[in-house]
């Protein structure tokens, strides 16, 4: 119940971010209209980098302490942290093809930072799909999310090396609107947008975790039936050759 | 300290018997040394014939054809293991977990560096690129990066190798990790070979000595678990 | 494409896609309740 409460503010706290972002903040100076993505692309940047933090810690806290329910949250943590990398990858994109003139700016850290994370996550998913047995499935998860957690800052920092050793020109940053010369009403909608999101992603987590509950419930169950069948038929088995004795 | 010297012992020794399985016949070292020439001679239909083109995209072309071939010979070291259930006898000694991850990763070190080493000279007679005068540079690149490869490689390995579909899975997870290895080999050697114009070539080693250190320390902690499940 | 275009484009994949993300998770949290009541 408290759940679904969470699920209608952040549904409403969305929508109205949307608006405000789409009518009421006036265009940027230099980027114009264009900036107006940089709302919804920062706030899921953030939150992609928020999800798989918490897979990475849900993975460690299985390992040490071999609770399914530290793996649930790791496997939320990493489905909902791909749907908000591929957003702000697309909010970038079309950010980046008005201000920059191309979709994609390999010299930008940030970008090509994401789209590996992208790939690394959905390798995680992929590795779980493939692994049956429930702990097993925990534990190669766990490592694998780990390692690409430690992974990701070493990416960044090549990147930022790749641009900085070349000496390439400057180019107009996304970081602009964090920028605290900007103007109120851009950093305002900023962080309402990312309140919003961060609802929408927390409201999201829980029912991703009680889906992940229910899935493992399901297959435990599954196993104790296969169980139950396979004693059941040795039963059967015994008592035949009882018969004939 | 006496304890590390063990440790040291178990991975030398598990190193060891992977190098005489593979100099017995195992070929893993050989089929991968074709693989790679082969990528080469197709990278060089797919960017060829201009001569100057093809010695601007050299230091990438090498690189990627030891990323791809070393997959495939760290994945063929750690199948050695599947076989009458190698891995899981392995797991039973009495040793530190992580002195059997330095002995895989060893051998697949030892493994790659061959690779790297025929690649590079390879690249210098394909590509019409001047090793010869960078040799040091170009063999301390080499060496970095065989070191991360196996590293990050028998470490992915480790968790692929009794998985439905490993030969997709191994590359699919281990390629993206490799992403900072490859651009700083890349870069480092391309830097080398151009005789370190802006002084670059240290930093890029550096960013290969973290990157290795990093992904050891990483294996080394975690290979335990995956011996266990 | 002018930057309303992009701008339109960024908007309704993020939030189009958020919302499909969600009905669609409702759909399989249904799905494995009801074949939890079979399961019993």
């Amino acid at each position: 119940m408290k759940t679904r409460i969470l699920g209608f503010v952040a549904l409403a706290a969305v929508v109205s971010a949307a608006i405000v972002g789409l009518f009421v903040v006036p265009p940027d100076l230099n980027q114009g209209d264009a900036q107006r993505i940089m709302y919804p692309h920062v706030a899921s940047a953030w939150l992609a980098y928020l999800s798989f933090g918490v897979t990475a810690v849900g993975g460690v806290l299985w390992l040490w302490r071999r609770d399914l329910r530290f793996d649930a949250v790791a496997l939320s943590g990493a489905e909902i942290g791909v749907m908000f990398t591929a957003f702000a990858i697309w909010g970038g994109m079309m950010w980046g093809r008005p201000v920059w003139g191309v979709f994609w700016q390999w010299e930008d850290p940030r970008l090509t930072t994401t789209a590996l994370l992208l790939a690394l996550y959905v390798g995680y998913l992929l590795l779980r799909r493939l692994t049956e047995d429930p702990e097993r499935r925990a534990t190669r998860a766990a490592i694998v999310g780990l390692v690409a957690a430690i992974d990701i800052p070493i990416v960044h920092f090549s990147v930022e090396w790749w641009r900085g050793l070349h000496q390439t020109a400057t180019i107009a940053s996304p970081e602009r609107a964090l920028d605290p010369a900007a103007p109120m009403v851009f950093v305002g909608t900023l962080m309402g947008t990312l309140a919003a999101f961060s609802l929408a992603w927390l409201y999201l987590m829980i029912r991703r975790y009680e889906l992940a509950r229910a899935e493992l419930a399901r297959e435990e169950e599954a196993r104790r039936g296969r169980l139950r069948a396979v004693q059941a038929a040795a039963a059967n088995l015994r008592s035949q050759e009882e018969a004939a004795r | 300290m006496n304890g590390l010297r063990t440790e040291a012992r178990v991975a030398m020794a598990i190193a060891r018997k992977d190098a005489v399985a593979e100099l017995r016949g195992r070929h893993a070292t050989v089929s991968t040394l074709f693989f790679a020439a082969v990528v080469l001679l197709l990278f060089g239909f797919a960017l060829g014939p201009d001569a100057r083109r093809l010695a601007e995209a050299a230091p990438g072309l090498l690189w990627l054809a030891i990323v791809f071939a070393g997959i495939l010979a760290v994945n063929r070291l750690h199948l050695l293991e599947t076989d009458d259930a190698a891995l899981e006898q392995l797991a039973l000694y009495p040793v530190a977990r992580r002195a059997i991850y330095a002995g895989k990763a060893l051998g697949g070190f030892a493994v790659m560096l061959v690779l790297g080493v025929v690649v590079l000279g390879a690249v210098g007679i394909l590509f019409a690129v001047d090793i010869a005068s960078a040799w040091l540079p170009l063999l301390s690149t080499v060496i970095l990066g065989a070191m991360g490869i196996a590293a990050v490689g028998t470490f992915y390995a480790g968790v692929t190798v009794r998985m439905r579909a490993r030969e997709v899975m191994l590359p699919l997870l281990v390629l993206p990790v490799l992403a900072p290895l490859l651009l700083g080999a890349v870069r480092a050697t391309a830097a080398a070979l151009a005789g370190d114009p802006f002084g670059e070539l240290g930093a890029w080693l550096q960013l290969l000595v973290a990157f290795d250190l990093i992904m050891l320390m990483a294996g080394a902690a975690t290979y335990g678990f995956l011996l266990e499940d | 494409m002018t930057d309303a275009g992009f701008v339109i484009a960024a908007y309704g994949v993020i939030l189009g896609g958020l919302a499909l993300y969600t009905v669609t998770l409702w759909r399989r949290l249904r799905a494995a309740a009801s074949r939890d009541d079979e399961g019993r």
